[in-house]
């Protein structure tokens, strides 16, 4: 009897797990889409009423079986990569992902090239003064002495 | 090569000073998204207008199409409608055609809006889940889009429409 209920339940609470999975699916979508109202909001954030439009949109898409690869290309057909908010790691975008790094990169090699220029400066080598010619044979002397 | 290194940050450095400078003062507008559709064929779409007809696009193929997307409750669309009304009466009897896409928007709002401004020309409220604005990427009310007789957006505009937009469009086809 346990079993049945046990089935029953599972039965009846499957729709409702499917939908949570299917808002996840949307959720995550959404949020890799830029709102074209409010540009500094993403899609899930954005309670315009274009962006709710996206929202259906995706879940409709989502419901005939395409891909998440499938509708993001969807809005950008429609939009181009402007409605994308993590631009694709290729062509032109390859410049805004790399420099930064680079810019830091520079930075850091300008701040050791400083540091080592500074360093080298300050490492003041003292004047060498050659020996005069009483020295000279004072040394001379004492090492005479010695031998 | 220290020395190589430092001009080559110089000029790096300002490289990228001169497009912030560039981004900031002569870019176009960042508000204005460019659209991916300039240039291609216009996606077709069958809607029912208010007034209870079947609307398709490409039944106007041959024909410049001036395709609007408004809405009641947006302020912008307040100060095209006359323009656009009055385009309309000038230019569809020479063989343009005006349509407007209402979206976003309640039914008995789209059809207030249409009495107060007078217009007349062909109106209809997009579906349900916008598809109509979603093909035709549009991001605000109004956005206008101009079709040629060949069916291909040629460009578009965001914001209230002008009247040098519409001489733009029409003008070099009918004459003033």
């Amino acid at each position: 009897m346990k079993a049945v209920f046990l089935l029953l339940f599972c039965f009846w609470t499957l729709p409702l797990w499917a939908d949570e999975a299917m808002d996840q699916q949307v959720r995550e979508i959404a949020h890799q889409l830029r709102c074209p109202t409010c540009q500094a909001m993403s899609v899930k954030e954005s309670e315009a009423g274009l962006a709710s439009n996206m929202k259906v949109k995706i879940r409709e898409m989502l419901q005939e079986g395409k891909s998440e690869e499938e509708i993001l290309k969807f809005f950008v057909d429609r939009y181009g990569e402007w409605i994308l908010r993590n631009p694709p790691k290729k062509g032109v975008n390859l410049i805004l992902w790399t420099a930064p790094f680079g810019l830091v990169l520079f930075a850091g090699l300008g701040v050791v090239v400083y540091l080592r220029r500074k360093s080298a400066g300050n490492a003041v080598q003292p004047a060498l003064k050659p020996l005069n010619a009483q020295e000279k044979a004072e040394i001379e002397k004492d090492l005479n002495q010695i031998t | 090569m220290n020395k190589q290194l430092l001009y080559l940050g110089g000029a790096v450095s300002l490289g990228l000073l001169a497009l912030f400078f560039y981004g900031l003062f002569f870019a176009s507008d960042p508000q204005e998204i460019p659209s991916a559709l300039i240039g291609t064929q216009a996606q077709d779409f069958t809607t029912t207008t208010f007034a209870g007809e079947t609307l398709t696009l490409s039944q106007f193929r041959g024909k410049p199409v001036v395709l609007n997307f408004w809405a009641s409750w947006c302020v912008a669309c307040r100060q095209e409608a006359r323009l656009m009304e009055a385009y309309h009466q000038r230019y569809t009897p020479q063989g343009a055609v005006f349509i407007g896409i209402a979206i976003n928007d309640e039914r008995e709002a789209s059809l207030g809006f249409i009495r107060r401004y007078g217009k007349t020309y062909l109106l209809a409220p997009d579906d349900a889940t916008g598809n109509i604005s979603l093909n035709y990427g549009v991001t605000a009310v109004p956005e206008t889009f101009f079709i040629n007789e060949q069916g291909k957006i040629t460009h578009k505009v965001l914001g209230a429409i002008t009247e040098a937009d519409l001489d733009k469009f029409l003008s070099s086809r009918f004459g003033t």
